[in-house]
């Protein structure tokens, strides 16, 4: 398409144009954004992008709902977030009104744009200065039917994203509140891969934060066991066994299944591996029967790579307890060459992996949605 | 003049003094009686006796009627019962502050913070006396007057904690939380209640399993008692429960034991039913009981160890093992069959009749 065309293009897409152009002309950028020569084309436009967003305003529903999926699809490429940033305080009013009739494609749209570190701040900032806070995002999220025309699971990995700004783990793990407790129910929702997925994947980036271990394990959080139902299964145990294991584990029906998603899978293996990096969390990690859950979890595994995060954790449980100096092992610092040597083993390990997949990596986790 | 007068007082006084030496104060304090005399004045009183009487006790009664005095605004009157419950509900007199509270309320005062506060004291009152649906349904009279009454949310939490209602423990505490996201009680209370919830979801999950358990259980019982063609006698099933369609015939209500020993049938690990037995020897009257005759083992064998030496009731010294006769009463036909006491249980519990 040449930039006259294009000219033409954008002329109808105005919201004064006579409807039924409009339409054609929104349904017609949908199109374009569908592939990767289209998007390219006009992410970097700021005149489609403004265009797109004023549509989003429009009185006809088709209208309005083309103009946001295009707008999702270009959201995916950094470039277009210079534009679209601007626009961020009416989305996040949007978003928290519970009678907006797009707040899923608005919440999409959104949880893409915060995927990038550096809009990711725009965003927090946004809402800073708009006296939308966290709480009120957390709130939403948590309230079923809070908009009876959009089920908001975006809302997952939008917080997922924000994450991962130390702020927002800093408010969501505020010990004298009761927030990060209100999204551990969602480890489990079945109805929603996305928003289990955002769930799981705020909180294994919370469990960066090593100095709130002790507290997350604590039973005012209690947070492993909600990271390792969804890993468990229906298998018994003899009842001493049983009985070590925390509450939610003990005495599961037989018709238990685990999580389907093996990238969720891996996400949680991640975070329970996180809360072993110091001693005294590991110390409670292993008093807590995780062992049990993860052997049988690694004999039913059938994911390469998550077998892999599997062994690693295992390794950590039954291992011997690190020298003194090396307590906390996120903070152990590896000498060069040691680092060097690791780096490669690591390499090699990938490389044999990959030989014997013959697939290549998967691919991240979507946080980014993308519309058709 | 001024010197008159002066010398006029001073005389006085020297009379009043004179008078003062030897008469006695009439209003006094008997020596003997003082202390019961101090307690009875208002202002010394230590403690407010539980009935005032107003022949026993006009001050205090005066006093009373000034307070409570029908006069006074309703508002006024309602405060006044708000501060009595209070002080009865620092001693912990909980019944009495119900009734003031109570009182407080009647006055149907058109200040609607006193009457939610009055609503949200009593229900803390019925509390303590665990009366929880009463203080629950306080609160949601106090919250009516003031949605956002946080003391009233709190209460109502602890209520539906105590009365094990989980889900809606942890709804309170979060719309509490709404109104103030730090108020340290309700983040503690629906912690608390969160994991009595989860424990409860355990506790259910394990008995559902034990009864799983011991129903397969019993049905691998009734197979091994069906598969050695044993017939049982028929209970007439008083409760619905049969077990299947396929066992139906016979009930386990006949199987567990009514005897006192309160034992029952059961299979051991090699596969063997092992049944409780009960011996009666009609002509003294007495009894012997085996909890677990092994069903291949033989009578004669249990009956030569029972009677390896006589039991003291038998007087004529004629119970042998070799003299004896068995038998077992079918008790629909109502009759008699002697067994061989060389047969094993089993052989006798087969018995076609």
């Amino acid at each position: 398409m040449d930039e006259e065309q294009a000219r033409e293009l954008l002329g109808f897409l105005c919201l004064d144009t006579r409807p039924d152009l409009k339409g054609q002309a929104t349904g017609y950028v949908l199109g374009l954004t569908g592939s990767a020569e289209g998007r390219t084309l006009l992410a970097g436009r700021p005149d489609f992008l403004e265009a797109l967003l004023l549509l989003t305003g429009d009185r006809s529903l088709a209208v309005v709902k083309d103009s946001y999926h295009s707008l999702i699809n270009l959201s995916v490429a950094v470039g277009s977030h210079r534009v679209l940033a601007k626009e961020l305080p009416v989305l996040l009013h949007r978003l928290l009104d519970s009678g907006y009739a797009f707040a899923d494609q608005v919440c999409t749209l959104l949880s893409n744009l915060s995927r990038e570190e550096g809009t990711c701040r725009q965003v927090f900032q946004a809402m800073q200065e708009e006296g939308l806070g966290l709480a009120q995002v957390v709130e939403v999220f948590c309230t079923e039917g809070y908009n009876k025309k959009a089920a908001l699971h975006y809302v997952g990995p939008l917080l997922s994203n924000l994450t991962q700004l130390p702020e927002t783990r800093e408010f969501l793990l505020d010990r004298s509140r009761c927030v990060v407790q209100r999204l551990l129910p969602y480890t489990q929702y079945e109805a929603s891969a996305i928003r289990r997925g955002g769930v799981i994947g705020t909180l294994r980036n919370c469990c960066f934060e090593y100095k709130y271990h002790e507290w997350l394990l604590s039973p005012e959080v209690d947070l492993l066991p909600f990271l390792l139902l969804p890993l468990a299964g229906p298998e018994e145990f003899p009842e001493a066994e049983m009985e070590r294991l925390p509450v939610d584990l003990q005495y599961l029906p037989p018709d238990k299944q685990r999580e389907k998603d093996p990238d969720i899978r891996k996400m949680l293996l991640e975070a329970v591996m996180l809360l072993t990096a110091t001693k005294a969390g590991r110390q409670l990690v292993k008093e807590k029967g995780t062992y049990l859950v993860v052997r049988e979890l690694h004999q039913w595994e059938t994911e390469p790579d998550v077998q892999a995060a599997c062994k690693k954790l295992i390794q950590v449980l039954i291992g011997d307890e690190p020298e003194p100096g090396m307590e906390n092992l996120l903070e152990v610092k590896i000498p060069e060459d040691v680092e060097e040597r690791l780096q490669h083993l690591d390499r090699e390990e990938e490389r044999q992996q990959q030989e014997t997949q013959s697939k290549g990596p998967g691919a991240q986790l979507g946080s980014s949605g993308r519309s058709r | 003049m001024e010197a008159a007068a002066g010398q006029a007082e001073e005389a006085a006084l020297a009379s009043f003094l004179d008078r003062a030496q030897t008469q006695r104060y009439a209003g006094g304090f008997n020596p003997e009686s003082w202390e019961q005399e101090f307690d009875k004045i208002p202002m010394f009183m230590k403690k407010s006796p539980a009935e005032i009487d107003p022949e026993q006790n006009p001050d205090l009664a005066c006093l009373q009627s000034i307070i409570f005095d029908e006069d006074r605004s309703p508002e006024e009157q309602a405060n006044t019962y708000k501060n009595e419950g209070n002080e009865y509900f620092k001693e912990k007199n909980y019944k009495k502050a119900v009734i003031s509270y109570t009182e407080g309320l009647k006055k149907k005062c058109s200040d609607q913070d006193l009457n939610a506060v009055l609503y949200t004291n009593r229900a803390a009152a019925q509390f303590y006396l665990g009366n929880y649906r009463s203080a629950l349904s306080d609160v949601s009279a106090a919250r009516k007057l003031k949605p956002n009454h946080l003391k009233a949310i709190i209460r109502g939490a602890l209520c539906h904690l105590e009365l094990k209602n989980f889900p809606e423990a942890m709804a309170w505490c979060e719309e509490g939380l709404r109104i103030d996201s730090k108020e340290k009680k309700l983040v503690e209370t629906r912690a608390k209640a969160d994991r009595l919830k989860r424990a409860e979801q355990r506790d259910a999950r394990k008995a559902k399993l034990k009864e799983k358990k011991e129903q397969s259980q019993k049905e691998v019982l009734l197979t091994a008692i069906k598969e050695r063609n044993i017939k049982l006698f028929l209970e007439a099933s008083k409760e619905e429960d049969e077990i299947s369609d396929g066992l139906a015939e016979m009930s386990l209500n006949g199987l567990s034991s009514d005897s006192t020993t309160g034992t029952k049938v059961y299979l051991d690990d090699n596969g063997n039913l092992n049944w409780p037995v009960l011996f009666l020897y009609p002509e003294y009257g007495q009894t012997d009981f085996i909890s677990a005759f092994h069903e291949d083992s033989r009578f004669i064998d249990h009956i030569q160890v029972m009677f390896a030496e006589l039991p003291p009731w038998d007087s004529e010294r004629k119970y042998h093992p070799s003299n004896l006769e068995l038998y077992f009463e079918d008790e629909a036909r109502e009759e008699m069959y002697q067994l061989n006491t060389e047969n094993t249980l089993l052989q006798v519990l087969q018995h076609q009749r």
